[in-house]
């Protein structure tokens, strides 16, 4: 059999933005088409990375992670090569003609010092990493208030093998009504923006990751989890599912597009006033939302 | 001493090999069934490596053995069985086995100054109850739909009917149940003999660092087992009977159950198992160290009050590793300082272990190599293990590769090393000959190196970001910059099992022509080695008294007046330890 390469398959054209300022009459025969063309027509071109850091960050918050993880990593750097080193010395040093020490280590002097080593590894790397990560936690990705506020964007998502649908509230103002925007694998935010989202599944576990928002939750049949972001850049970045959910989860990708708040209007507006058009009553299993869940 | 009758040695073929009761052959029966098992294991990894490098192309041997229906390649759905049976086999029928198995049973009576375990026929069926789940493991592949498929996690609704239909995945899930049954009976049988069964004089603070760390794990396998038992026999339930303990969403009928339920019961149970598969192998390093560096165990009680304290905090941290399931964000930082608490205990050992290399006298033997390796990569971690205790880091972190590159040091590479350091450490005890120290140190070599390279390898992606389980990770644009790093790391991998062919021809050719290795090759003083290589089958005739803890080295008494740097613990000494009148009354009064 041919060899395939699995990475050479068309995953999303390169294409155009929309262009809102089409006239009246091509926008109602556009009307007749239902929401997923306006995913179809999706412009994803998400940049790759280089190098092995981690991927660019282009969310408020992340930047605390980032420091997090690297300060700690510099703290464990230190501590590995002092224990290489102390190791390699041993060896060099007291090696088979050295004469060994009779030295059991019971002296409370020596349990004094091993004890103080640890408490000050503890206090000062683990005690750093416990400070910062509740401070973040409190202040920025748990504090999800910070999503609730009427300038927030608020989106539910739902997983599903092996798809990612967003729904995104109408004109109205509510969830899970006819004007409701329904996406797939095609998730359009507004930047500069508090974006609140709320996850379940249908399925399996899923686990919703944007790597470069520094965003994670699962996605669990039966449970809502919430997270929230802020952007700070515009762009297409990839939508990654994280846990195990079958043999084609490696494709469950979805694509999150940040877009200029005005740009985010227009596209939103008319995408509502389509959906409208597109409703069917009738079609129970598209009505899948629910009201958003308060704090 | 009625407890301990001495048996004559049985005649038959069938009750000395097979069937047999003595602790010593079935330690090698574990041995033997951990390697294969291991080998097993071992292959599947290397089929998800070449995935990773070259996915979807034609898999080199094993694809033209296995895979002639895709053309030799991996496929999206073979993919999945690959990752699951590799860790499930890893964990459950290869290094459970061979640390636990293998050593506990062989190390447990030997080194307390026993004559056998306390329960022999106990013994023997919980190694005939294991090779049963072995059989089951094997049988699962045979099934329509394949083998088990949901991960080595097998999060329900992914291991329910709807996830992996068939009945592959649920013979894994009996199958684990067995293994299970069997390590609770090893692990009784453990706990009760080294409480009931330990030599006139061997107090708790006389054992050896190896009998603390096995004893420990047997503590946390009698205790946690049984939650993994009924986790998977409820998932049993709800495949086989229509039950819905983790069924929710749209394939519930009713209000349904919880998916997260499994997850506690998976984690009260899978955080110990960390620390079951480790604490053999700290134990093993402690003594080793020891040993070779001619120099007594450095703080001997504060690596075992470490031990313990590591025993004890790994059953209340489990909640890491759910911190993106929408977790109470208190019970999270409760979970989080627990988690990190951890350290200190972890420091203890690493500074005691370091404390007893200084000023030492080293001899760089195999075992020992092979203990400071373990060191090394433990090393590297514990301390990547760190930045996934605390939230707002894992929040990035987790079901990355880092996750996989962090447990794989601590689980797959510090055990892999602790347990070859057994194996190349009681080797002579095992079979009355020597290894041969040439090979013993080639396969060091591969092994240390690349192991630290496939990981290291592992860590370097996940923190670019790559996620576990994908089967093509350069789908995704911000990966495809990956895909060298993930080639130069698969062939670290193939080097590593290239690596193990020294330890094949060392094994098998030391059995039968390694030099006579006599009682006590290596000159140290636990029980093991007062006795003949092998031992006979009651092992001790008398039962020993014991004076004085494992690591008498270097005593300058014992140097003027004996001649030689150690002291048997057999072996009684004026001045070292024999004025504690406790100690005196057990080697009396017993």
């Amino acid at each position: 059999m041919k060899n395939v390469s699995w990475r050479n398959l068309p995953t999303y054209q390169k294409g155009e933005h929309l262009k809102m300022k089409w006239c009246k009459s091509i926008q109602n025969l556009v009307a007749f088409f239902s929401v997923s063309l306006v995913s179809a027509l999706a412009y994803a071109q998400p940049q790759p990375e280089s190098g092995y850091n981690l991927p660019r960050d282009v969310s408020l918050d992340g930047h605390r992670i980032d420091w997090l993880i690297n300060i700690t990593m510099v703290f464990c750097i230190i501590l590995f090569v002092i224990m290489c080193i102390w190791m390699l010395w041993a060896i060099f040093l007291h090696g088979k003609n050295h004469k060994a020490d009779y030295d059991t280590g019971d002296s409370k002097h020596h349990i004094l010092i091993a004890c103080t080593i640890s408490a000050l590894i503890f206090f000062v790397v683990d005690g750093n990493l416990f400070y910062n990560s509740v401070v973040d936690l409190n202040e920025a990705f748990w504090n999800f208030e910070k999503a609730e506020g009427p300038d927030a964007v608020q989106i539910e998502v739902n997983g599903r093998q092996w798809v990612w649908d967003a729904r995104y509230k109408g004109a109205d103002g509510k969830f899970n009504t006819a004007d409701d925007i329904v996406t797939r694998n095609d998730i359009r935010v507004p930047i500069n923006t508090p974006i609140g989202m709320q996850l379940t599944s249908v399925d399996v576990i899923h686990s919703f990751f944007l790597p470069n928002l520094r965003v994670k939750s699962d996605a669990i049949p039966g449970d809502v989890n919430r997270i929230w972001f802020q952007a700070t850049d515009t762009g297409d970045f990839e939508i990654v599912c994280v846990q195990h959910c079958g043999a084609a989860h490696y494709k469950m990708r979805g694509i999150l597009t940040i877009m200029p708040e005005n740009e985010y209007k227009a596209w939103h507006d008319e995408a509502s006033r389509r959906a409208k058009l597109a409703f069917d009553p009738e079609d129970k299993s598209a009505q899948w939302g629910w009201a958003w869940e308060e704090l | 001493m009625d407890l301990q009758p001495i048996h004559h040695e049985p005649t038959t073929f069938v009750k000395k090999y097979l069937f047999t009761t003595d602790h010593k052959v079935i330690a090698k029966q574990f041995l033997w069934a951990g390697l294969l098992f291991l080998l097993w294991g071992g292959l599947l990894a290397m089929m998800i490596r070449w995935q990773w490098a070259y996915p979807g192309e034609k898999v080199p041997v094993i694809g033209d053995l296995f895979l002639k229906e895709s053309g030799g390649a991996i496929t999206p759905d073979l993919y999945p069985k690959l990752f699951t049976n590799h860790g499930l086999i890893m964990i459950f029928w290869a290094i459970t086995p061979m640390l636990i198995g293998a050593f506990g049973n062989y190390c447990i009576p030997l080194m307390i100054g026993a004559r056998d375990m306390a329960f022999p026929l106990l013994n023997m069926l919980s190694f005939w109850v294991f090779v049963l789940s072995q059989i089951m493991v094997g049988a699962s592949f045979f099934f329509d739909n394949g083998a088990a498929a949901a991960a080595w996690i097998s999060y329900p609704p992914m291991s329910g009917n709807i996830g992996t239909p068939g009945h592959g995945q649920t013979m894994m899930m009996a199958a684990i149940f067995v293994t299970g049954v069997a390590t609770i009976m090893g692990g009784i049988n453990y706990v009760t003999t080294v409480i009931r069964f330990r030599a006139p004089g061997m107090t708790w603070m006389r054992l050896p660092l190896t009998v603390w760390g096995l004893w420990l794990t047997s503590v946390l396998n009698v205790l946690f087992v049984p939650v993994l038992g009924s986790a998977g026999l409820l998932l049993i339930l709800d495949r086989m009977f229509g039950t819905q303990f983790f069924v929710a969403g749209a394939n519930a009928t009713g209000t349904g159950g919880d998916p997260i339920l499994f997850q506690h019961l998976f984690w009260i149970f899978g955080h110990p198992e960390v620390y079951i598969l480790i604490l053999p192998a700290w134990g093993i390093v402690g003594d080793v160290i020891s040993f070779f560096s001619r120099k007594p165990a450095y703080w001997y009680k504060g690596t075992v009050i470490a031990l313990i304290a590591v025993t004890v905090l790994s059953a209340v941290v489990y909640g890491h590793h759910m911190f993106m399931t929408g977790i109470n964000p208190l019970l999270g930082q409760s979970f989080m300082i627990l988690t990190l608490v951890i350290s200190i205990p972890a420091e203890v050992l690493f500074l005691n272990w370091l404390h007893t290399m200084w000023k030492g006298s080293i001899r760089l033997t195999v075992p020992m190599i092979f203990a400071l390796g373990t060191v090394f990569v433990f090393g590297l971690g514990g301390l990547t293990g760190i930045f996934l205790g605390t939230i707002s880091t894992d929040i990035y972190l987790h079901d990355t590769m880092y996750v996989v590159g962090h447990f794989h040091y601590t689980m797959a590479a510090a055990t892999f090393l602790g347990t070859f350091c057994a194996i190349y450490f009681w080797f002579p005890k095992m079979f009355g000959r020597k290894m041969n120290p040439m090979l013993g140190k080639l396969h060091f070599w591969f092994s240390f190196i690349f192991i630290t390279l496939v990981f290291g390898g592992q860590l370097v992606v996940g923190y670019a970001g790559q996620p576990r389980w994908f089967f093509d990770p350069y789908q995704y644009t911000f990966l495809q910059h990956l895909q060298d790093a993930n080639i130069k790391t698969s062939w670290a991998a193939f080097a590593l099992l290239f690596g193990q062919v020294f330890f094949v021809i060392n094994f098998f050719k030391s059995m039968f022509a390694g030099e006579e290795a006599g009682d006590n090759p290596w000159e140290v003083g636990t029980l093991e080695w007062t006795i003949p290589s092998p031992p006979p089958v009651h092992n001790f005739d008398p039962i020993p008294t014991v004076y004085h803890g494992p690591h008498e080295y270097a005593h300058p008494g014992v140097l003027e007046k004996m001649g030689k740097d150690w002291l048997g613990q057999d072996e009684a000494f004026d001045g070292i330890e024999l004025s504690a009148s406790t100690d005196e009354k057990v080697a009396q009064g017993a």
